[in-house]
């Protein structure tokens, strides 16, 4: 199978989640939307059913769920609500609904009153502490997973155990393993891994199956380690925002020469950088899994004052060999927003260019970003 | 024998051509009011050949840039963004320039130039506040001409504030200082720092150094500039070829190019 086709099964999941949906309830099986962010997937899959990643869309526009938001709602957001009040998601059995940015946590009522009064789905509450590491924080977690645990349970219809949960846990290992390989694999080989491609491979892991997504995905990276060295000639660049998966925007790269060596994405890396353990208590693994989770802006940080966040980014383009950073800005989203000055700071402190791209969903032309992006590898190419 | 190149730059509200002899003599201009996605592009080329009595065939290189540079693929050999190109029309016009501000249709740019290239920018969001086509919506409702603006704010004689937040909201406040009696040309002097308000922001980000260029239409508009000179506590020098410094940016890298071909 040559690697474009392999590309073109991603792609075929990523651009088309209804058709998997559909096709997951044709097969007799039930499915939980899953909203951002940090929800644990793995109860899911261990109560023996579907999850579905649901991060906006980048082919709606928003109206009815105007009725439920305020305007300063990220896009992301609205439209989640947007695909389950217009008919999009009503095959799903429930959704996750985390509160871990200031959007999401009166987002969270809203999904839950307007899917209760058109008797849609029911919605499973999840609140993440602001103190994720100390052992309170630690038990306030395993207690909201283990509310999240009941209720998939009683979608399911029957009990899922610990055994279920630890085997779970095994699979998302596995996932998340094969997509940090991509993800080095892809900045590796630029001339065989666009950035619509990397994007589409990436987005694809939100909606098909975990076994079946990391045994494809193995097998892509195995023809990319195969490959000869990368004669790349064009600039490389690390991305960083929410989310950044629209093709028309993401192929102003390709079109330019510009390769992502590697991301700090919320929707991309961000979400695989840790592992869970394999052995013990499977709900206290999930807990420590998000605890050990760090250099997010939507997580809290101790030593915020260090701009440990702002180095880390700093860092990861260094060492990357990128020569800049392009940061995706959601329009509306206030933690990143608000995290910009010191990232700015740690990126000009390390001397590396970046540029700041205001994005949102319902975005349909990308002229001044094609100018700005095309202006920018200008700029790297000094 | 002579290199001959042209810079197309089609931007959003106007069409523009400088033909170049050798990368430094300027043998033809043209100017079409409309931009993008018109017959503006056609025509500019068309008059800048008649402008010097050449052909398509006699040009080394054709660059397009501005906002429908991509639309020029059968005429233009490539195409640069109109950053890259403000940045090296400014230098070429001004030699010793730091920072560039451009004011398009639709765009504010500021360039942070070192020694003749661009190092740094930074572009305005998506919002029409502080662009040109912030001064032709104000222009619309005052029943004025946009190029007459500069002249009429001058006779200001007192401030008036206006919103640099919103095009909208800002029109509705001129439609209220309307209402209310205010002399039209305090209207329109209010109106020129609101945009410089907005661009003194956005120059900040980059940080400015001397020499400070102006380009684009809008340099046209003495008040903005004076505004912007306020504002910032810099000269800020213009050219009479403000509204070709892009074209001219793309004339001069189409010439740099012609070279490298005639020397492969």
């Amino acid at each position: 199978m040559s690697i474009e086709t392999r590309f073109n099964e991603f792609k075929a999941a990523a651009y088309a989640p209804g058709k998997l949906l559909k096709q997951y309830k044709a097969e007799g099986k039930k499915v939980i939307g899953v909203l951002p962010y940090y929800a644990p997937e793995e109860l899911v899959y261990a109560a023996g059913m579907v999850p579905m990643g649901i991060w906006g869309t980048n082919t709606k526009t928003i109206s009815k769920a105007k009725e439920y938001c305020a305007t300063f709602y990220c896009t992301i957001a609205q439209l989640a609500l947007e695909m389950m009040l217009d008919g999009t998601m009503d095959d799903l059995d429930g959704v996750i609904t985390p509160t871990i940015c200031d959007t999401l946590r009166p987002m969270s009522q809203n999904f839950r009153v307007a899917m209760t009064n058109l008797h849609k789905m029911p919605t499973i509450f999840l609140a993440h502490p602001q103190y994720r590491r100390p052992q309170f924080g630690l038990e306030f977690t395993v207690a909201q997973y283990t509310n999240v645990r009941k209720e998939l349970d009683k979608i399911a219809g029957h009990e899922m155990t610990d055994e279920d949960i630890r085997g779970a846990i095994k699979v998302y290992n596995k996932y998340r393993q094969a997509r940090r390989e991509f993800v080095k694999l892809a900045g590796e080989h630029p001339e065989a891994v666009s950035a619509v491609n990397r994007s589409a491979v990436l987005k694809a892991g939100y909606f098909m199956e975990k076994p079946e997504y990391t045994e494809k995905l193995n097998e892509l990276n195995e023809e990319l380690k195969a490959l000869p060295a990368s004669n790349w000639d064009g600039i490389k660049i690390v991305t960083s925002g929410i989310i950044c998966d629209n093709p028309v925007l993401l192929k102003i790269f390709d079109d330019n020469k510009i390769a992502i060596a590697t991301d700090d994405v919320a929707h991309e890396s961000r979400t695989i950088r840790v592992d869970a353990a394999e052995d013990g208590d499977p709900m206290m693994a999930l807990a420590k899994q998000f605890a050990d989770e760090d250099y997010d802006v939507l997580l809290y940080d101790e030593a915020s004052n260090k701009n440990r966040r702002g180095e880390f980014v700093a860092n990861l383009v260094k060492e990357s060999g990128a020569k800049g950073l392009v940061l995706f800005m959601q329009q509306f989203c206030d933690p990143e927003e608000m995290e910009y000055p010191y990232l700015k700071k740690a990126l000009d402190d390390a001397g590396i260019p970046h540029i700041k791209l205001g994005i949102d969903q319902q975005m349909r032309d990308f002229g001044q970003a094609s100018t700005a992006i095309q202006a920018f590898a200008d700029v790297l190419s000094v | 024998m002579s290199i001959y190149t042209l810079g197309i730059d089609v931007g959003s509200t106007a069409s523009k051509c400088i033909i170049l002899k050798d990368g430094t003599e300027i043998v033809g201009k043209s100017l079409i009011d409309v931009g993008a996605g018109t017959s503006g592009p056609a025509r500019a080329i068309e008059a800048a050949f008649e402008s010097c009595g050449m052909k398509a065939s006699d040009m080394a290189y054709t660059l397009a840039t501005g906002y429908g540079r991509n639309s020029l693929e059968n005429i233009a050999d490539s195409q640069m963004s109109e950053l890259s190109c403000h940045a090296k029309g400014a230098s070429f016009l001004f030699p010793d320039v730091r920072t560039v501000i451009d004011i398009g249709g639709q765009d504010v740019k500021a360039l942070h130039i070192e020694n003749g290239a661009m190092v740094n920018f930074q572009m305005n969001d998506k919002c029409a506040a502080g662009t040109g086509r912030f001064l032709d919506v104000m222009a619309k409702v005052l029943e004025v001409e946009v190029n007459d603006l500069g002249d009429l704010g001058a006779q200001s004689t007192k401030r008036i504030a206006i919103s640099s937040t919103c095009t909208v909201f800002a029109e509705s406040e001129v439609i209220s200082q309307l209402s209310m009696g205010t002399d039209k040309r305090d209207i329109i002097n209010g109106i020129h720092h609101s945009v410089a308000n907005r661009v003194v922001g956005l120059v900040n980000r980059i940080g400015v150094q001397d020499r400070v260029v102006m380009t684009g239409g809008v340099a046209q508009n003495k008040g903005i500039v004076a505004a912007l000179e306020e504002g910032l506590g810099h000269t800020v020098y213009t050219s009479p070829l403000t509204q070709y410094n892009g074209a001219l940016g793309a004339a001069l890298f189409a010439y740099q190019k012609a070279l490298r071909n005639v020397n492969k």
